[in-house]
């Protein structure tokens, strides 16, 4: 009798009354195909990036001698000496302003962008493409032909000199070479915003704007008005992917500049390499790890919390 | 609930399965078979590795224990980080390579096993042929821990065709004139630079990120990185400051160097001049330009001569280290270290004689091993090295960057440079 | 804004776009007319636009030097097994997620999330480690295993949620009257509606993967095991000074193909991208 019970819809979502309550009711079951499903991504992710954080975490608290293979116990010693470090001022202030410059140019290059392409003129598609191009080329290739061309004998000043500008050393001077890292990895990136941005401007319904300019509003007027909050959910989401983004260029940096020139482009998931990879400090470099993923967990958590008062709600 | 133990339990099923295939393909674990080696080395040049293949095969022929010896080459310029890490994630090789810079971390650290009795003992060895100052940088408390398989001078590589055209003295001319100083080197090498729009002089290898290249020109004013002991900043002293305006001059005023981020392969024929190790005459091309190889110019101190190594050791945590300790034996004996010999110098001293070295060394002529190849190992400084290079290496460059720019203050940057790394000198 | 345009504004605008495109276009371009130069013609300065000699010489370097072709069959197919793997964990975890009322599913959504704030670089040694234990390094196990499962598809799954959850109900209620198991709505309703996003993350995928730089240098030793990103930085002569020509080859072959089917396809890559439900 339970059995036929227990077959029947989900019309009684409770146990079913009877001596002997049937384990698997369809809620039940659901339950565990919901489990099943997510199985393979959440013990992926307990094995792959829970586990190794623990681990790291694990590490910072310990003094780790490859060469010498010691790796004593020092509890926060670590954490103590990222207060000491006098090299960690330096490499925040190079994060901010890596990410902070990175940031402000790919969303407002992304967003002109899109602008440009949301106009009724032919041949935008090719543009698109043009500007997308780079997120498919491979990220290495990309920047090993910027890096060729951003030297002091290379194609971009060479394209300077033909209209008489003596162009700077751009790897080697300690402002150029952070713009030029910001800039090369913009460029690579600002195509997939930009298919954002356009998505969502083309979500906006044209009829505001009509009887904006029924109401006489300017074109600046109505961007400002009307674009922009209802393209706010989008900026929000694209400022926090391109926000942790920013915080994660490696690659970049390590075949333009290695964190020269002096430390103006070390930022800290490059100093974390440094430390651990090169000089070999896997405990000081794990501590290093851990105050990375605080900062992005925070940044993140900032950004989520904002959306109350910065994103437009039809609502 | 229920499913989630399930679900545990599967989990623990899935990683059992794993840990077993593991086990079966897996890695080194306790092998009764045969052992198999494998050396990091920094050189894919097919002629070396063909060179050492085959001193590998003659030795598995006698040694039927060892059944693969592996040579891996790892890039050059992250030799010493990759090497590092592989040890770091338990996949240590048995033997390695390791620069003379990184010599102090290596030998101090315990990770290398000694090596003086199993060379002692080998039949044959003769290790008291081993020039006693090639050895002093890969001992501690008086155990070797790693045979200095290469000691290679640096010497100044000329491309004759080039200053002749453009009407200079060639260094012979001037070595036979007693000539040959940094100050007639560098005109030679601006003259040559602005006549055939080339570069001028390019210190291999420094390209205005790797500073000790540099001391193969610094030594000629008496300078040094720091001090005998490791303890002292050396850069802020008056020889430094001297050899350092110097230089800063040579490259931004008198372009007799090229500057930051310009490339030039003297070997392709961009460049009047290079300092680099001898190993590299290997790169010329036969019919290619005329060139001639002479020692470093004389500096304000006088004559001088600078030296890289390369030594190999054998990791102690690896499970057939005592294999590797006498294949080690095998690979630097007296008859292969003459096979090594035309592309690494050994630190033999029968087998550093201007006959011995031609033999290998077809491009070379007597005169010039003679004097840039023996006389530099006997009397050769060799390039800075100190404890904690990885990191002590980063700060200089990272305090040298200022110097790489016209307005360059020489004496504040220098000073610079000795305020970041008396710290880490001190440790 | 839809209005039409005057001709002055459509010129300056075409202007402007033009001007844009060059740093877009122009490394592109210095990339493949550089593979055509020999080495001394890359570095002319002032430098040429165009080849003077074009020259494929360095094209057949590139095969010379390393197993390129060995090199580029895998990033190829890892890219495509990473593709398709991510595609099946993030849809059915995506589904899940967004249609399904389990218990703590709040809480393990945001442990799933946590992938996406922790960079690779910090967890790269721990995850050596592992794989060394099981004997799984210099495979392709690495490359493969942790992308699917680990936090590179923690965006696929994001994705495949956002896009779920704006399903409207009536069609999971349509599918159970019709006496369908959840398994086979998901299968026969909702993922084939899914296709926009599940291109999306194809795209992402697929783009992950064929530029993956840091894992297979530390995990891989071997170079007929190498990756293309990885084998690109191999191209340097014996001391390690980069040969210019043949990287920029190699470059050009890395970069090309996938170019030519972005052009081909575009129109789907962009739209799937769009409806990747990030509008919020």
């Amino acid at each position: 009798m339970t059995q036929t019970d227990t077959r029947v819809g989900s019309a009684s979502a409770g146990p079913a009354p009877g001596p002997a309550r049937p384990f698997w009711t369809s809620r039940r079951r659901d339950q565990l195909t919901g489990f099943v499903f997510i199985a393979p991504q959440l013990l992926g992710s307990v094995v792959f990036v829970i586990l190794p954080l623990i681990l790291v975490f694990w590490y910072s608290l310990h003094e780790w001698n490859v060469l010498a293979g010691t790796f004593d116990f020092v509890g926060t010693e670590n954490y103590q000496g990222l207060a000491d470090d006098p090299n960690l001022g330096a490499v925040l202030r190079a994060t901010g302003l890596f990410s902070i410059g990175l940031v402000v140019f790919n969303l407002g290059l992304a967003l002109l962008l899109a602008v440009l392409l949301n106009q009724r003129l032919r041949g935008t598609i090719v543009f698109r493409t043009l500007f997308f191009s780079p997120v498919v080329v491979s990220l290495v290739a990309w920047t090993i032909v910027w890096g060729f061309l951003l030297q002091d004998n290379g194609g971009i000043n060479g394209l300077l000199d033909t209209i008489g500008v003596d162009g700077p050393n751009w790897l080697r001077g300690e402002g150029t070479a952070m713009v030029s890292v910001i800039v090369v990895q913009v460029f690579k990136n600002v195509g997939l915003n930009m298919v954002l941005f356009l998505a969502a401007l083309q979500g906006v319904p044209a009829d505001l704007y009509e009887a904006a300019e029924v109401d006489g509003a300017s074109r600046m007027r109505q961007f400002w008005r009307i674009t922009v909050p209802l393209i706010s959910p989008t900026i929000l989401l694209t400022s926090i992917i391109t926000v942790v983004g920013s915080l994660q260029v490696f690659a970049q940096i390590a075949v333009l500049t290695q964190g020269g020139p002096g430390t103006s482009t070390t930022v800290l998931v490059y100093y974390l390499y440094q430390q651990a990879f090169q000089f070999h400090h896997f405990g000081y470099g794990a501590t290093l790890s851990i105050l990375l993923f605080v900062i992005v967990l925070a940044l993140t958590v900032l950004q989520w919390q904002m959306r109350k008062r910065w994103v437009f709600h039809e609502s | 609930m229920r499913a989630g133990k399930a679900l545990r339990g599967v989990a623990v099923a899935l990683t059992g399965a794993l840990a077993l295939t593991a086990c079966g393909g897996g890695g080194e674990a306790a092998d009764s078979g045969p052992a198999k080696l494998r050396m990091t080395v920094w050189s894919a040049n097919e002629a070396h590795l063909k060179l050492f293949n085959e001193i590998a095969d003659e030795y598995r022929k006698s040694h039927p224990d060892v059944a693969e010896i592996k040579f891996d080459p790892l890039p050059f310029d992250t030799y010493t980080t990759t090497l590092t890490t592989q040890i770091a994630g338990g996949n240590a090789p048995d033997l390695a390579w390791v620069f003379e810079n990184s010599a102090p971390d290596f030998v101090a650290s315990g990770a290398l096993l000694p090596l003086d009795d199993t060379l002692k003992k080998a039949e044959g060895y003769q290790y008291e042929d081993i020039s006693p100052a090639t050895l002093k940088l890969w001992q501690n408390d008086g155990k070797l821990y790693a045979y200095p398989f290469s000691t290679s001078p640096f010497g100044v590589f000329v491309n004759t065709d080039m200053l002749k055209k453009a009407g200079q003295k060639t260094p012979a001319e001037l070595i036979a004139a007693g000539q040959w100083t940094w100050d007639n080197a560098l005109t030679t090498a601006a003259a040559t630079a602005a006549n055939s729009g080339k570069a001028g002089l390019v210190i291999r290898d420094f390209d205005y990120k790797g500073w000790d290249n540099l001391s193969t020109f610094w030594t000629g004013w008496g300078a040094q990185a720091w001090s005998e002991d490791g303890k002292t900043c050396g850069f802020n002293s008056p020889e430094m400051v001297d050899a350092m305006t110097t230089l800063h001059k040579a490259t931004f005023t008198q372009k007799a160097l090229p500057g930051p981020g310009t490339t030039a392969d003297f070997f392709a024929g961009d460049s009047a001049m290079t300092i680099t190790q001898i190993s590299r005459a290997s790169l010329l091309k036969d019919g290619g330009f005329g060139w001639d190889l002479v020692p470093l110019p004389a500096g304000p101190k006088g004559d001088y001569a600078v030296v890289g190594q390369a030594g190999l050791g054998v990791l102690k945590k690896s499970p057939h280290a005592k294999q590797a300790a006498d294949f080690l034996a095998f690979f630097t004996n007296p008859t292969n270290s003459a096979k090594l010999a035309q592309f690494f110098p050994a630190p033999r001293q029968s087998q550093l004689t201007a006959e011995t070295l031609a033999k290998t060394n077809p491009k070379l002529k007597p005169e010039q091993l003679q004097k840039v190849v023996i006389d530099g190992i006997t009397n050769g400084v060799v390039k800075p090295n100190h404890s904690g290079q990885a990191e002590l290496s980063q700060q200089v460059r990272a305090g040298l960057d200022p110097l790489w720019q016209p307005n360059a203050d020489v004496k504040v940057v220098l000073d610079g440079v000795c305020a970041k790394i008396q710290p880490l000198l001190a440790k | 804004m839809n209005r039409d345009l005057s001709r002055r504004t459509k010129l300056v605008l075409y202007g402007v776009l033009l001007v844009l495109a060059i740093p877009f276009v122009f490394p592109t371009w210095w990339m493949v007319t550089s593979s055509l130069k020999p080495v001394s013609d890359i570095f002319a300065f002032p430098p040429k636009l165009l080849p003077t000699n074009p020259q494929i010489d360095a094209y057949q370097r590139v095969f010379e030097l390393q197993p390129f072709g060995q090199q580029y069959l895998n990033s190829l197919y890892i890219a495509l097994v990473v593709t398709v793997g991510t595609m099946a964990v993030a849809a059915l975890a995506g589904y899940a997620f967004a249609r399904i009322r389990f218990r703590g599913q709040n809480v393990l959504f945001l442990v799933v999330l946590a992938g996406l704030l922790i960079p690779s670089e910090v967890t790269i040694v721990p995850l050596f480690q592992m794989f060394f234990k099981l004997g799984l390094v210099n495979t392709h196990w690495p490359l493969i295993l942790v992308p699917i499962f680990g936090a590179p598809s923690v965006l696929a799954t994001f994705i495949m949620r956002q896009f779920f959850i704006s399903l409207p109900d009536e069609l999971e209620e349509a599918a159970r009257v019709d006496g369908l198991g959840r398994f086979a709505t998901f299968w026969r309703i909702a993922l084939p509606l899914s296709r926009p996003a599940l291109g999306a993350v194809a795209i992402f995928t697929f783009l992950h993967s064929w530029n993956l730089y840091l894992e297979p240098i530390v995990f891989l030793s071997s170079p007929e095991k190498f990756t293309l990103p990885q084998a690109l930085t191999q191209f340097v002569d014996a001391y390690g000074g980069p040969m210019w020509d043949v990287q920029m080859a190699a470059a050009s072959m890395t970069a090309l193909p996938v170019l030519v089917v972005f052009v081909i396809a575009q129109k789907q890559f962009v739209e799937g991208l769009a409806h990747t439900g990030l509008k919020g």
